[in-house]
């Protein structure tokens, strides 16, 4: 913990991740020891509690053990050659994003320094789409002078719209954008030298958001994605098992062409076509250098969609395509898509842990009869080491408001849980790049039931049985969900305040948008 | 933060902590421990020696305590002095070090922890090593921490840094044993972060152990040399989890009744929150932190798994080195909170030190209290000549010896001489009966005074309460009771009704 603060480049420092393999070991160690010593040598209590507990514990075993494997070794790097430039075809994805955000990106894509041929296509959905703007779009191509492709034909959203471009497009590799992800100059040079390497399917380089420090939920939202555009993807380029993440990425035509095209059937499209590249024996490498920045989300409802939309698509990827009976994949690569597309079954977990004190305080019924210190003796090792394993990975960005955020989103996962469990029919909603105003504390309802519940529950078991040990633990254990779920319960309200601590750089998604108008919640 | 201000709240912690002592700590009770120091302080400097050798400890506190009562004076009060004086120059020590380590700010913090830790009032004007030992390894952690950071000094003041941490280092053997947990923790550390120290260290570092080892090993030739260790001290129990985490309890809430530890134990979820909220970007562990972190749990883990495996030496009090460094990094902890959050938590932390110290002062049922004065004079008052004052366990002779002033004498089941070499006789169910009509036939009255209960307390009671009469029961402090039992009927008085507390049984 350090007192003297310095200032940081956020642009960098979730790059700077560390792989301390003796602390990763013993982390591992520890997590199954908690988990034998959980399982196997305390008395069970009621049973269906206990089966509930060990449930939720083998899934954080699993999430304990893929995460070290993942990040055990970050610096893999591929071959590169600078002095390869074959001609790209730069795609912008634009669904009736406003005309300013998208002409900026239009003009740094234009503006990219590159050695070879280039050339820069707006993907224009807005007219399929049903967009006010997609006139607008095509004076500003014009006006900034890159190529605009109207989409007239609906299908596939986002895929769709890409898939159509490469109809009409040539070049060998394709470099793809969200219509808010602004490149920098040099991002074709460091991304398309990967390609020296004839099976390199797509590279992909970091979701940076510039606006991150707009407010709580914007700057919450990088944080949660910094450890995984940090250690996680980092790590992943040893199993050759890069994630695609639909923006800021170059794609070889022929790979994508061989996979027939990006994925239309499922809402992560992204995902699932870098999968069905890796199961033809594609490579895949993830750069770790931001290249390219985009905008965050800055109110609840967009956000609360933008995560059931990955998570729908992750789950899809287990009912669906799931990576364990995918042919041509690693092992590796196998627990590679499993851990990522799994953790959006956490929210089951955090379900489960949520209703443990509530049977205690409804019912009196316990998973394990015994003392409380020896649970702590063995809980607590392990959950702090495992902290420290996160932080020390991803260089200490891993912060309170993204675990808060992980774990307050159960009950979107659950949503997406459903959904992908009985194949109910998910729309493709562009994230919205203006921000939402209004109230949504509906989103966050759950929550405050919880606590209310809770509390009343405390009531209960006190009438039952006095101020016992247990009672007390169970509080505890209470109060610890009850102070996760603030900052998600005070995000959902609107009280998405400017953070606290702005970055250096940073910009508020508002100021970036003209007209400046707001899209009030229904 | 100006160096003025500092230098008044440092000095009105100080005043706090000695005001507290005087005013409460000091009309204590005197302790069993404490009973046991005065008895061994009490003879000469060599005899000391020999004397320690046999007992758990290191001399150096023993011998400085003999000269402080030749030189200072010889009442309980005289001799606790010395205890608070280490204890308050414990302050200011931890305000340097926290400094050093972290800033003015968390050094203060830490010091303002220390002056209001129940934990530290308690053994603050206790006739025992502990401030001592709590004083030593806060100046040597000081230099240990000025070496780590001596990169920018110049050579002069890093090779005097090195010269106190040596001397320090070497006082703190002569302690306690624990001491060399504190080394120990320095060597992993050291071991661990070797590139952050100036070049050559590794050598000095070594090289002090290595002449600290050779500086110790009279002793221990000495110690082997007594044999058979005296073993007048109580039996220890193998800690379990539970003693683990009320170790941590302790250090921060002070001594609570067992209601109320379990209580604090089983909000032990929160510490899992406490760490949620500390997740902040750019935190990375300090090399100091990490020190800390080690000194206090590798410590605390060393001396909990001799415990299991070996022989128990698990006692929150023999583990006080790592309060400071427990404090330390609860400052650095709360750091890291978001500005109004950390405010609140050290405000929080503070308010519920304070509470916990005021509980612990006021509180009868504080279990750590030995009211052995109030029992001692409540003997001197009541038990007769003709009466046998019976004590068990058998160490407990010290604190009622030094008290007790009356007329019947004194024996201890199990018979204990204490002035013949060898262990403490220990406990047979089988020999008991035997001893205990070989102890009490002569008498009319048995005033069995339990404490210290070693495992055969109840076996005790029982068999006197089956076999003998009892006239009266009281309990002085948390443990330390006192049963009145009728052994005899042929004296002239028998079958008059004795009213305990009142009167003397008439003669």
């Amino acid at each position: 913990m350090n007192n003297h603060e310095q200032p940081i480049d956020l642009r960098t420092a979730f790059l700077k991740t560390g792989s301390s393999r003796a602390l990763f070991a013993a982390n591992a160690a520890l997590a199954v020891l908690y988990f034998c010593v959980l399982t196997f040598f305390f008395k069970h209590g009621n049973p269906l509690l206990w089966g509930l507990l060990v449930a939720g514990e083998v899934f954080h075993l699993w999430q304990v053990l893929t995460f070290l494997y993942t990040v055990w070794d970050t610096e893999h790097k591929a071959r590169f050659d600078a002095a390869l430039v074959p001609a790209v075809d730069v795609f912008i994805t634009v669904a009736g994003e406003p005309v300013s955000v998208v002409e900026e990106t239009a003009r740094a894509a234009r503006n990219m320094r590159y050695a070879g041929a280039f050339s820069v296509h707006i993907l224009n959905d807005g007219y399929v789409a049903k967009k006010d703007n997609w006139r607008e779009i095509e004076s500003m191509a014009a006006r900034v002078g890159v190529h605009c492709i109207t989409r007239t034909v609906p299908g596939g959203a986002k895929a769709g719209n890409i898939n159509n471009a490469l109809k009409l497009t040539v070049a060998p590799l394709v470099a793809i954008f969200d219509a808010d992800h602004v490149p920098h100059e040099d991002f074709l040079e460091k991304t398309v030298g990967y390609f020296a390497d004839e099976k390199m399917g797509f590279v992909q380089t970091p979701q940076f958001y510039k606006n991150h420090g707009a407010n709580y939920l914007a700057q919450a939202s990088w944080e949660q994605q910094e450890l995984f555009f940090g250690p996680i993807c980092k790590g992943k380029n040893r199993h050759n098992a890069a994630t695609m993440c639909g923006t800021n990425m170059v794609i070889s035509r022929e790979a994508l062409e061989r996979v027939g095209g990006m994925s239309t059937e499922s809402i992560a499209e992204d995902f699932v076509t870098g999968l069905f590249m890796h199961s033809l024996g594609l490579k895949s490498y993830y750069v770790g250098e931001v290249l390219a920045e985009g905008l965050a989300t800055e109110d609840f409802l967009s956000y609360s969609k933008q995560q059931f939309r990955w998570a729908r698509g992750s789950l899809d990827v287990i009912f669906r395509y799931n990576p364990l009976l995918r042919r041509g994949l690693t092992f590796a690569q196998r627990i590679q898509y499993l851990a990522s597309a799994s953790f959006y079954l956490s929210g089951t977990v955090v379900f489960i842990d949520l209703m443990l004190p509530l049977a205690f305080l409804y019912t009196g019924a316990v998973p394990l009869e015994i003392s409380g210190m020896f649970l702590a003796a063995v809980f607590l090792p392990y959950m702090f080491l495992t902290l420290y394993c996160v932080q020390r990975s991803s260089n200490f960005t891993f912060t309170f408001a993204s675990l808060a955020l992980s774990m307050s989103a159960f009950t979107i996962h659950l949503s997406a849980l459903w959904a992908a469990m009985t194949g109910k029919k998910s729309a493709f909603v562009i994230t919205s790049k203006e921000a939402v105003s209004g109230n949504f504390i509906r989103l966050a309802a759950p929550h405050i039931a919880y606590v209310a519940i809770a509390a009343f529950g405390i009531l209960v078991a006190l009438n039952r049985e006095g101020f016992s040990a247990s009672l007390v633990n169970n509080i505890a254990w209470v109060a610890l969900n009850a102070a996760v779920f603030y900052p998600y319960i005070k995000a959902a309200r609107g009280d998405a305040h400017p953070a606290a601590a702005a970055e250096p750089g940073s910009v508020p998604l508002s100021s970036l948008i003209k007209p400046k108008h707001k899209v009030h919640a229904q | 933060m100006r160096s003025n201000t500092v230098f008044w709240q440092l000095g009105g912690l100080m005043a706090l902590v000695a005001a507290l002592a005087f005013f409460f700590f000091f009309q204590q009770s005197m302790r069993l421990d404490e009973s046991q120091s005065l008895w061994q302080t009490g003879r000469s400097a060599p005899e000391i020696l020999t004397i320690v050798a046999q007992d758990v400890h290191v001399p150096l506190y023993h011998e400085l305590l003999h000269f402080w009562r030749v030189f200072v004076g010889d009442s309980v009060e005289a001799s606790r002095l010395l205890s608070l004086i280490f204890y308050m120059a414990s302050i200011p020590a931890l305000y340097f070090l926290g400094r050093i380590a972290y800033g003015r700010q968390a050094g203060l913090f830490a010091a303002t922890l220390l002056a209001i830790s129940p934990f530290m009032n308690w053994y603050g004007s206790e006739i025992r090593m502990y401030t001592l030992f709590t004083f030593l390894v806060v100046l040597n952690q000081y230099f240990f921490i000025r070496i780590l950071k001596s990169a920018e000094e110049t050579r002069e003041r890093t090779e005097r840094a090195w010269a106190l941490y040596a001397l320090t280092a070497l006082l703190g053997i002569f302690t306690h044993y624990f001491f060399f947990l504190t080394l120990a923790g320095q060597a992993l550390f050291f071991v661990l972060r070797r590139g952050l120290f100036p070049q050559g260290s590794f050598k000095k570092f070594f090289g002090i152990l290595l002449v600290l080892a050779v500086m110790f090993a009279p002793w221990v030739w000495w110690v082997f040399h007594q044999g058979q260790a005296n073993q007048a001290s109580p039996v220890l129990q193998s800690p379990t989890s539970i003693n683990f985490f009320s170790a941590f309890s302790q250090f921060i809430f002070g001594f609570q009744t067992d209601h109320l530890n379990t209580i604090v134990l089983s909000l032990w979820p929160i510490t899992v929150l406490l760490g949620f909220l500390a997740l902040r970007r750019t935190r990375a562990l300090q090399p100091e932190t990490l020190y800390f972190m080690i000194s206090v749990f590798l410590s605390m883990a060393l001396a909990f798994i001799v415990s299991v495996l070996i022989e128990p030496v698990f006692v929150s009090r023999y583990l006080i080195f790592t309060v400071p460094s427990l404090y330390l990094l609860l400052g650095a902890l709360i750091s890291a909170y978001p500005p109004r959050m950390a405010s609140f938590a050290r405000y929080a932390i503070i308010g519920l030190m304070l509470a916990g110290l005021a509980i612990e002062m006021f509180s009868n049922s504080t279990p750590v209290k030995e009211n052995y004065r109030e029992a001692a004079q409540f003997l001197t008052e009541n038990a007769a000549a003709q009466d046998i004052v019976i004590l068990s366990a058998p160490f407990t002779v010290y604190p009622v010896e030094y008290y007790y002033r009356g007329p019947a004498p004194i024996a201890t089941l199990p018979n204990w001489d204490r002035y013949a070499f060898g262990p403490l006789p220990a406990y047979s169910a089988d020999a008991m009966p035997q001893e205990v009509t070989d102890t009490t036939k002569n008498y009319q009255y048995a005033w069995l005074l339990l404490s210290y209960d070693q495992g055969y307390e109840e076996d005790m009671r029982i068999y006197f309460d089956e076999h003998f009469e009892r006239v009266d029961m009281r309990e002085f402090s948390p443990g330390l009771a006192l049963w009145v039992y009728k052994i005899r009927y042929d004296t002239p008085l028998a079958g008059e009704d004795f009213v305990p507390g009142t009167t003397t049984p008439e003669q």
